[in-house]
């Protein structure tokens, strides 16, 4: 941005070199759902904005992507299914508008598993994106588009949501920084809902700096959102560079525990070494509930997603289908047929997990269990600085690999679901390539903390250097 | 021994806006789906944002029926699928986790009986749905969201009440109550609507859902005791069941059992936290809180020595007890009382007259005023009120241009009593014999002078002639 | 275990069709077979309570009307009403 602001190069140039990028690759990454025709258009007015001496925004026609959960005005958004094939959002994303506000550029949306529901974008319904890194590899997801985008030099940075994992995940997939903020901190104001009680919208970025400038933009109370905090306007880039001399990190065993993958062990032992070469102290703590974690997880997210994806019943957008003949209980579910099939599952356990029949049983414990969780890492922040965990326990695979066994698949999530389930804000930075393949590690901090979490984060990574992607 | 107990749904149509989202909360005067906004008609990405003094005057009910507040209140989702329900989910409060409605266990007096209050929550309104086309073949029906947000307050009560009358007695009070904390007007169309649910001889308790008005809540309840005494008398079991009121033919038939079926799938709305309304602030709400009808009542009879059934009426309707509190002091009080109670009544009993009358405070005062001083004789003040009601007008200039002013000119009364005596010999007769029926000489001499006549003098002036 | 019927009912509740019953029980099966493991963990006793927010925080009670016409946006309008398929 400073380049652009110091007029070394035009927003212009530097937008349409990225469009070409896209043009380029995305026919075989498939990251994007939509481009965005008027994106040079907008950057060619910044560039005139800043030679007449007008204010010009922060990001200066920073060219970013957006999951296409996220709503922008007069848009499609779609959130990868065929439910909304034809929706058009009528007005912004909170995180939208400050970063329209900041002069940023949206150079399209990115593909998603449908509803943000899966960990490999192979739920979108309008087919999987590819892993940069090896195109027969899933990219990771639910923001599996957003962090190609990324990974790929498609834009500057992305606008992902998660709800267990799904910005984190990716990242770790495709070699880049993803950020899942304190519980609050973003506005989720036209952030279409999955799991309201424990999503978060995302940054991802190629650099821990250019994160939390991005979080700069788009933190912050907003009255929209109900649920959002007062973060007293703090500034994530100062003192980013600060270093964890002297900080306590656990780590946490029962995510490095059996069918983890031998290379990411190894990754987490050499992660650990580095944080020790910079001056922190590293030992092993237990996270009992985590054990629990992917079923708690689960059984809230289907309770809650039944609830939230209730509203798609045809009659107010959607898709072109006449009520003409039909009767109120078959039209609705004939319309809701366009579900995508991870999205149906999801709504009968969604249905059936809450449930009067089984009072108790699923839907009350697992929040019991969201509870514990929640006071058990509490009680590990008062001892410990930080908490550590590769991001995911095993290398990214091959599309359709995992996607016939549901069960399976909940496990790929088993170290991400904790920092949703219980608030906290958690990182994954880029830290090895084994065999061609990104393994991110994972860093909690306690909640409030999303400052001193990225200056931990900017310290593991000012010990690494990665191979180019291979693109 | 009949059981009734009651769901009462009044909307909150003082407030400005609706429960979750800037709208209209009076939705009334706007076409279809004029009054909506992405927030209530469920958009995609939409959030709740909670009304604050829905909150407070939601409290203040729970607190006029004696209710327990608790200091954490939280909302919840009622999850089902219906054509005027934008999200197919109702934000509601429920007390599965803890006491989280806004009132607890309470109560009010009817009369001598003690009804209680199970609890008082606060929730959204759906929409509206309108069906169109006659044969069920091309039937469709219609949405209109305008509705769907408004703040609702749900008051349900324990099976206390006996009999339909108390039923009417309970709803009258509670209409009273809710238009004098100021945060509804009941006559509002769909402004209040009941739901009641019926057992006898302690048998099972059937729910009557679907009743448009308070009128035929008490028919539909009335019917329904009919139906159940005649099944007990013939020693059939009645059902536990919901039944649904048929306005047509009058009668609660069985509503399919799918009700019955539905499951809710109740937890906690994850876009609301939970309100903290901590022991200051409900003092403060306490203390913002309009007087009670029955401190107003009791406040009249002690202090100004108004009879009890005109402070009644006085009390309970707040459109009479502003204009008396604006207008009063201790020497008018109960004249003030007096012309509202009996002369004003009848020109402002309903809303629309009220609306358009030009009526104020002032002008009552200077009424009050002007009859205790003599200037003007009752009868003329009751001219006088409807001239107000209809003009606005001062009242010295409607005395001046009706000519209401007393007569009390001794000659002059003189005159139209010399005219009186002379056309009703008979009367005179009468009167010299039975001092009573002088009245009717009076009544006269005060016709005669379209009732301008000071009654006082003329008696006096009447006594003396006819001795 | 859960059988057929009870994933029938919770279909027909989430208004939900499926064809191939047999692939979809199967998996819905395995999932929530799989959350059966929340026997274990020992939490019966925790009560429910969710972080909370004074009154102040609220939205102040102003009638703001929204300037877009929102129905022209939405499907299946006649007139300005949302039409709905025919209730029974």
């Amino acid at each position: 941005m400073q380049e652009v602001q110091n007029g070394n190069i035009s927003a212009e140039d530097y937008v349409s070199k990225t469009i070409e990028q896209i043009n380029n690759v995305d026919e075989n990454l498939h990251a994007f759902l939509q481009i965005n025709s008027e994106a040079i258009d907008n950057a060619r007015q910044i560039d005139k904005k800043i030679k007449s001496g007008k204010n010009v925004g922060a990001c200066f026609g920073m060219p970013i992507s957006i999951k296409d959960n996220i709503c922008i005005k007069d848009s499609k958004t779609t959130c990868a299914s065929n439910m909304l094939e034809n929706f058009i959002a009528p007005y912004d994303a909170t995180v939208i508008s400050k970063l329209k506000q900041q002069d940023a550029i949206f150079v399209g949306k990115t593909n998603l598993d449908e509803f943000a529901m899966g960990l490999t974008t192979e739920f979108s319904a309008f087919g999987p994106s590819r892993n940069p890194w090896n195109l027969d590899y899933v990219p990771g997801g639910s923001s599996g588009g957003s962090a190609v985008s990324v990974s790929a030099f498609e834009c500057l940075a992305s606008l992902g949501s998660d709800t267990g994992g799904s910005v984190r995940n990716p990242a770790s997939f495709c070699g880049v920084v993803g950020f899942k903020p304190t519980y609050g901190l973003i506005s989720r104001f036209g952030l279409i809902s999955y799991a309201n009680s424990i999503e978060q919208i995302g940054p991802i970025a190629r650099t821990v700096k250019d994160t939390a400038f991005i979080l700069n933009m788009i933190a912050g109370l907003d009255p929209n959102d109900n649920t959002t905090i007062d973060n007293s306007n703090q500034d994530y880039l100062l003192g980013i560079d600060s270093g964890i001399e002297g900080k306590k990190i656990g780590i946490i065993k029962e995510m490095i525990g059996e069918g983890i993958d031998s290379a990411v062990m190894s990754a987490t032992k050499n992660a650990i070494s580095k944080f020790q070469g910079l001056g922190a102290v590293c030992e092993e703590v237990s996270l009992d509930m985590v054990k629990y974690s992917v079923a708690a997880y689960y059984t809230i997210t289907a309770t809650e997603a039944g609830s939230n994806l209730a509203r798609y019943d045809n009659l107010r957008y959607g898709y072109d289908f006449p009520v003409e003949g039909y009767e109120f209980n078959s039209y609705i579910s004939k319309a809701r047929r366009k579900f995508g099939p991870e999205v149906t599952r999801r709504m009968i356990l969604g249905g059936f997990v809450p449930s009067s029949g089984h009072a108790g049983k699923y839907f009350l414990k697992a929040l019991k269990v969201k509870q514990k969780l929640t006071q058990e890492i509490d009680q590990l922040f008062k001892k410990y600085d930080f908490l550590i965990a590769p991001t995911v326990p095993v290398l990214p695979f091959k599309i359709g690999e995992k996607i016939d066994d549901p069960v399976a698949l909940f496990l790929v999530d088993i170290n991400t679901v904790t920092a949703n389930l219980t608030g906290k804000p958690a990182i994954s930075v880029p830290f090895e390539i084994s065999n061609g393949l990104p393994i991110g590690i994972q860093i909690f901090a306690n909640s409030n903390d999303d400052k001193s979490l990225l200056q931990a984060a900017r310290a593991l990574e000012s010990t690494v250097k990665l191979p180019e992607v291979p693109i | 021994m009949t059981k009734i107990g009651l769901e009462i749904h009044c909307q909150l149509t003082n407030l400005e806006s609706k429960l979750f989202c800037p709208c209209k909360a009076n939705y009334r005067e706007y076409e279809p789906n004029t009054n909506i906004c992405p927030i209530c008609i469920g958009l995609p990405g939409s959030l709740p944002r909670l009304n604050q003094k829905a909150i407070e005057k939601a409290s203040m009910i729970a607190m006029a029926l004696n209710c327990s507040t608790p200091e954490k209140i939280a909302f919840f989702r009622k999850n089902y699928f219906y054509p005027d329900l934008p999200k197919n989910f109702q934000i509601t409060q429920l007390n599965i986790y803890g006491d989280t409605s806004i009132g607890g266990l309470g109560y009010t007096m009817v009369g001598e009986k003690k009804i209680r209050i199970t609890r008082v929550q606060l929730e959204e309104d759906p929409g509206r749905l309108i069906y169109e086309g006659s044969s069920s073949k091309n039937q469709t029906t219609l949405v209109d969201y305008n509705r769907a947000g408004t703040p609702l307050v749900e008051i349900v009560t324990e099976p206390d009440f006996e009999n339909p009358k108390q039923v009417r007695e309970f709803l009258n009070i509670l209409s009273d109550l809710l238009q004098n904390l100021g945060v509804s007007d009941p006559s509002l169309e769909g402004a209040m609507r009941a739901d009641a649910n019926v057992s006898i001889e302690g048998g099972n308790k059937v729910e009557i859902k679907n009743i448009g008005s308070f009128h035929d809540l008490e028919k539909a309840i009335h019917f329904e005791i009919t139906r159940q005494e005649s099944l007990y008398s013939r020693n059939i079991p009645i059902v536990q069941e919901t039944r649904h009121w048929d306005d047509r033919r009058k009668i609660t038939i069985s509503a399919r059992s799918k009700e019955e079926e539905l499951d809710y799938r109740y937890f906690l709305e994850g876009d609301i936290p939970w309100i903290r309304i901590d022991k200051d602030t409900q003092e403060r709400l306490q203390k913002e809180m309009p007087e009670s009808i029955s401190s107003k009542k009791d406040r009249y009879v002690s202090k100004y020595g108004i009879p009890a059934q005109v402070a009644d009426v006085l009390s309970s309707d707040k459109f009479y007890s502003d204009l008396f509190e604006q207008s009063h002091n201790e020497k008018n009080a109960k004249e003030i009382a007096n012309i509202i109670t009996t002369d004003l009544m009848g020109l402002v009993d309903t809303r629309e007259k009220r609306e358009q009358s030009k009526f104020t405070s002032k002008h009552l005062e200077e009424l009050a005023d002007a009859i205790q001083s003599g200037k003007i004789t009752r009868n003329s003040a009751k001219n006088a009120l409807y001239e107000i009601v209809k003009t606005g007008k001062d009242l010295t200039q409607i005395i001046a241009e009706l000519d209401l002013g007393n007569v009390s000119d001794e000659s002059e009364i003189e005159k139209i009593i010399n005219e009186v005596i002379s056309q009703e010999p008979q009367a005179v007769e009468q009167a010299k014999k039975n001092p009573q029926t002088i009245n009717y000489l009076v009544g006269k001499v005060m016709q005669k002078t379209k009732g301008k006549a000071d009654p006082k003098l003329t008696l006096d002036l009447l006594k003396n002639k006819i001795k | 275990m859960v059988n057929e019927q009870e994933i029938e009912i919770v279909a027909k509740l989430m208004k939900i069709e499926i064809d191939d019953h047999k692939e979809y029980i199967d998996k819905v099966h395995a999932m929530i077979d799989y959350f059966d493991i929340l026997d274990n963990a020992g939490v019966q006793d925790e009560e429910i309570s969710m972080k909370d927010i004074p009154l102040s925080n609220l939205r102040e009670d102003k009638h703001i009307p929204y300037e877009d016409k929102l129905i022209e946006r939405l499907n299946n309008y006649k007139g300005t009403y949302v039409r709905a398929p025919k209730m029974i």
